[in-house]
């Protein structure tokens, strides 16, 4: 193992889609491991102590979620990236206010995926355009179906620079693309696009349900 | 030896050999097995037998015989020749008549003679019913116990409750019999007539009420079963319309890679669109919403250029002229990326905002300095800033050499 790579957990009950995961990356990463089903992930989660778990939305008994939710508060220095073929909206949102720092889909290329679990591991998030898609429309309910009273106090509004960030990965910016476009450093990008999931993640957000079950119900 | 028999009767055409029914059976199949013998209807043989039974009791006894002595369909050896091969069952038997036997003699000289006509048949049928139950073999045996499992009054395992009501419903109705029993006539009187039908069908209800009602409750979970075997029915109908003919279309292209990316790429987007969004698809006769039309757009671009589309709205409106021209602009910028760009994925970013709707597309792809556009590209540039100034709308196309290219379509919303 070379020093400085993440150690990376699998969690997936496709055999198939674990052995490409590890032998298109197990030269760039430190793979510490695998599951395939929820209870064994979280024995060997909470035992092995990994960087980043690359986590499967969909499995037999729970799910990544119950994954996700046991886990997290026993090893809060685990950080989840959630791997799914599913697009759905109520997926996506609910492994991001579990606490997952990030959600890709499978169809992702192997580079960008690599580049995703080491941003993870770094402590950002990961957003791909379709969950920034999701983020802005969750948000942007606000002030207009929404009456006055029934706006949350300390509703902790995106800010207009969140916004464009948002925007620009919506439109299939990299980080780095936004940096420039936005003239600010790569990092900044990255600290807007964390301060993004604190709040999808923190804010006890009406609006999120309201979309989620107006989205759902349409 | 096995010997083959219709499972039912053919009507007008008689069968042999004679051997009582097994897929038609009610109790043991005598009435099948005659029916399938003489080509007649079941239900007929069988109401023919009810009522020699009710008149004299011979239709029992004739039924019992049968069913003793006809071997059943498939089986060599009739119950009859099974219990008399046995010596201790042929004991055992004989022991139980001549028990039978006494028990009526015995009644008979303590002067409570017979109900009747009705005693011998009814014993001696009771008798060859105990013989049958020791005669008859495994695959028979099976088949009473589901038969006594599923009586109205017998079912297992009995309850005190259970028992109370069977005592109660007898006593109620041998209480309506004895009423009515003791009219002389039918004139006897009103009153008494109602009443004893009253308290007939009171004790026939409290007996078999709780057999009707869990024949109900089958029923009805057999109707839960089978929209659950539609449900599944129609899921494998889809699976097979789609993706069992995309993957033969992708074993015969198996040489060509192209092909079976983009047959790939179709099934996975159609099915997913299937499974979490059903909600996209555009009818021909619906005018449609911005979002749809774009989904479509997708679906297209992805299956003619081979390139992947990854498309995101936020936000939806309906999809009027104006709406529909930026959709147009948006596909040429669009096919323009996937034809030119050889990158294998254009972004399309859509939003609906109060005051405007937008559109993104965008490649990662070689990109070209925009002051020198090639003249073949040239013409779409202008046709898709054409577009837009038509409809009050706006573009702009941003493109570094190596870098890609951004063509960033605006309109202004009016409503």
């Amino acid at each position: 193992m070379a020093a400085g790579q993440p150690r990376v957990f699998l969690v997936d009950d496709h055999e198939l889609i674990r052995t490409g995961i590890r032998s298109e990356l197990s030269s760039s990463l430190d793979i510490v491991g695998e599951a395939d089903e929820v209870d064994a992930a979280i024995e060997m989660i909470v035992e092995r102590t990994p960087d980043v778990v690359l986590l499967d939305v969909h499995m037999p008994g729970g799910g990544g979620l119950a994954v996700l939710n046991a886990v997290s508060h026993k090893c809060p220095d685990v950080r989840f990236l959630a791997l799914s073929v599913s697009d759905s909206s109520e997926d996506v949102i609910s492994l991001i206010r579990a606490g997952a720092r990030g959600y890709v889909t499978k169809n992702i290329s192997a580079p960008d995926l690599l580049d995703a679990i080491y941003r993870v591991a770094a402590g950002d998030a990961v957003f791909s355009p379709r969950l920034a898609g999701f983020v802005l429309d969750a948000f942007s309910l606000e002030g207009k179906n929404l009456e006055a009273g029934d706006v949350d106090p300390d509703l902790d509004l995106l800010t207009p620079r969140e916004r464009q960030v948002l925007r620009l990965i919506a439109r299939g910016y990299s980080y780095r693309d936004i940096g420039t476009e936005l003239e600010i450093s790569t990092k900044t990008v990255e600290s807007h696009v964390s301060s993004v999931l604190r709040k999808l993640q923190l804010s006890n957000r009406h609006q999120l349900s309201h979309w989620a079950s107006e989205r759902h119900l349409n | 030896m096995s010997i083959e028999s219709p499972p039912r009767a053919v009507i007008g055409t008689p069968h042999r050999p004679f051997r009582r029914g097994v897929d038609n059976a009610i109790l043991g199949g005598v009435c099948g097995g005659l029916a399938i013998r003489l080509g007649v209807n079941e239900r007929t043989i069988r109401i023919i037998f009810s009522l020699l039974a009710l008149v004299s009791g011979v239709g029992l006894l004739l039924y019992m015989l049968l069913w003793l002595t006809l071997p059943r369909a498939n089986e060599t050896q009739s119950i009859a020749h099974r219990l008399l091969g046995r010596r201790r069952e042929l004991h055992r038997a004989l022991f139980g008549l001549i028990l039978v036997v006494g028990f009526i003699i015995v009644l008979a000289r303590l002067g409570i003679p017979s109900l009747g006509i009705y005693t011998w048949p009814f014993l001696l049928s009771l008798a060859a019913l105990i013989g049958v139950w020791r005669g008859a073999t495994p695959v028979e045996h099976k088949h009473l116990e589901e038969l006594v499992r599923s009586a109205p009054l017998i079912r297992v395992p009995a309850s005190p409750t259970k028992l109370l009501r069977v005592l109660l419903g007898t006593v109620l109705v041998l209480l309506g019999l004895r009423t009515l029993s003791r009219l002389h006539g039918v004139w006897g009187g009103t009153t008494p007539v109602l009443f004893g039908t009253i308290i007939l069908i009171a004790g026939v209800l409290i007996l078999l009420a709780p057999w009707w009602l869990a024949t109900l409750s089958e029923l009805s979970g057999e109707r839960r079963a089978r929209v659950r075997v539609e449900e599944r029915a129609n899921v494998a109908a889809h699976l097979h319309d789609s993706v069992l003919q995309t993957l033969t279309l992708i074993e015969r292209a198996a040489g060509d890679e192209n092909a079976v990316v983009r047959l790939a790429r179709n099934q996975e987007r159609e099915l997913r669109q299937w499974l979490f969004d059903p909600d996209h698809h555009v009818a021909d006769d619906e005018v449609g919403t911005y979002s749809s039309h774009l989904h479509a757009m997708e679906s297209e671009i992805e299956s003619d250029y081979g390139v992947k589309v990854e498309l995101v709205v936020v936000g939806d409106c309906t999809a009027d002229a104006d709406v529909l021209a930026l959709v147009a602009a948006g596909r040429e910028a669009a096919i323009n990326s996937a034809r030119w760009s050889e990158a294998p994925l254009v972004s399309i970013y859509a939003e609906v905002e109060p005051t405007a709707v937008s559109l993104f597309v965008r490649d990662q792809g070689k990109g070209f300095d925009v002051e020198k556009i090639p003249h073949d590209r040239q013409g779409i540039a202008l046709s898709i800033r054409q577009r837009m100034c038509q409809h009050g709308g706006s573009s702009a196309l941003k493109s570094t050499p190596g870098a890609g290219t951004e063509v960033q379509l605006g309109l202004p919303r009016t409503t």
